[in-house]
């Protein structure tokens, strides 16, 4: 990011070619349909490339910083157009059009972990797997959670903590076992 | 220490899971801030459910971006770089205005002259197929409540999209609202909006940019303001 932040285009080339499907796909299970997925990853890579100089290694990966881009414009993008009939793209809808000979092998290792992530989530409770999806990839906030649930705000948190909690053990356990 | 163990430390520690998930309501998020600020037991157990959100980033079935994203990324940035190359590393920082120098109490007009003589223009060309309008990119200014925010404002045709970073939230029971000034008085506009948790925001500028001098973003009252109640925090000058 260094190279980046010195307004070096090749470097910032090699920065989107390694995370455009990743930031694309979590666009588009955000936003729902291609052309919106398009002009939001568009808009994050963009800002990423103005800001570079703020990036801060300490707090993470340029991969989890270029994603919190995504998915902050992404959710900016559902609440402006005031879709929050807004139509789901669920896992099971999304053809997976990156074939296996096209990754490299860092692809690879990710993608197998994102299938560890996506199982960690599918084994949660229901009430719990809910409240995170909604929050993340539907952009709701908690006060429009309970009220669609017609459930109580502090119990939408708490099912948001221990929800989370749980996912985080199972990558810990994973990890473990991986190590 | 697990969360388990710092849980009954804080009260507010219930708001952890929400703010990581993007999923506080706007007035909640200040005053969260605030508290994380002041609260190891929050600020641990944040750090603990941030890693576990950074991964649900990356847990989206895999899909090809569609070519067309790459190149016409590349084409904006290959562009912004030749100029910004040439202009040198001062052109992409904010000015000394921008970093809080001669920011407080400044009359509005004052300012958006102020503010509108320092403003970096950058023209873009994109090329984007021969039939599509030359997008062009101005670089803003932040100023005031505002300052190291990051200010674009894309014009193609009569049409602009602003694109701010780094903006601070307008204010508990406030809005940002943008105002067009074509002649000596901004007009208001319908575009009132907010910034994400990060400080992001995209914003359509309703309606044309022609004959438009100056693109100006106050903070108002929710419901937003028929005339600036604030000095402007965003001035882009169209020239």
């Amino acid at each position: 990011m260094g190279l980046v932040a010195r307004n070096d285009a090749e470097a910032f080339e090699v920065i989107l070619e390694r995370h455009a499907n990743a930031a694309f796909s979590l666009a588009y299970r955000i936003c729902g349909t291609r052309s919106a997925a398009e002009d939001v990853a568009q808009e994050a890579f963009l800002a990423l490339w103005r800001s570079g100089t703020h990036y801060d290694r300490a707090r993470g990966s340029v991969r989890t910083w270029a994603l919190g881009i995504v998915h902050n414009r992404a959710v900016d993008s559902l609440r402006r157009s005031g879709a929050h009939d807004r139509r789901r793209v669920s896992d099971e809808g999304i053809e997976e059009t990156l074939e296996a000979p096209e990754r490299t092998d860092a692809q690879a290792i990710e993608h197998a972990t994102s299938h560890e992530i996506r199982r960690a989530l599918a084994e949660l409770p229901d009430d719990q797997r809910r409240v995170i999806e909604l929050a993340y990839f539907g952009g709701f906030t908690h006060v429009e959670i309970a009220q669609m649930l017609d459930t109580p705000v502090g119990t939408v948190k708490g099912r948001m903590r221990l929800g989370l909690q749980k996912l985080r053990s199972q990558m810990r356990g994973t990890e473990a076992l991986g190590a | 220490m697990s969360t388990r163990e710092h849980q009954p430390d804080c009260p507010r520690h219930v708001d952890v899971a929400p703010y990581v998930l993007g999923a506080l309501e706007q007035q909640e998020l200040e005053s969260f801030r605030e508290h994380l600020a002041e609260c190891p037991h929050c600020r641990l157990e944040l750090a603990e459910l941030q890693s576990v959100v950074d991964e649900l980033a990356a847990s989206t079935p895999l899909v090809a971006a569609p070519s067309e994203l790459s190149e016409r990324v590349l084409q904006t940035v290959r562009s912004s770089a030749d100029l910004l190359n040439a202009a040198g590393q001062e052109a992409d920082r904010p000015s000394r205005f921008a970093r809080g120098q001669r920011t407080r109490g400044f009359a509005f007009a004052g300012a958006a002259a102020l503010v509108a003589a320092v403003a970096i223009v950058l023209a873009i060309v994109l090329g984007g197929g021969s039939s599509s309008p030359k997008e062009r990119v101005i670089l803003g200014q932040a100023s005031g409540a505002a300052q190291g925010a990051q200010v674009s404002l894309h014009k193609r045709g009569g049409h602009a999209e602003l694109l701010l970073t780094h903006m601070p939230q307008p204010g508990a029971g406030r809005i940002y609202e943008v105002w067009l000034v074509r002649g000596k008085a901004p007009s208001p506009t319908d575009a009132l909006f907010g910034v994400s948790s990060a400080g992001s925001s995209a914003v359509d500028i309703p309606g044309t940019v022609q004959g438009v001098k100056q693109v100006l973003v106050t903070s108002e009252p929710l419901g937003g303001s028929s005339a600036p109640t604030r000095n402007p925090v965003i001035a882009v000058a169209l020239g």
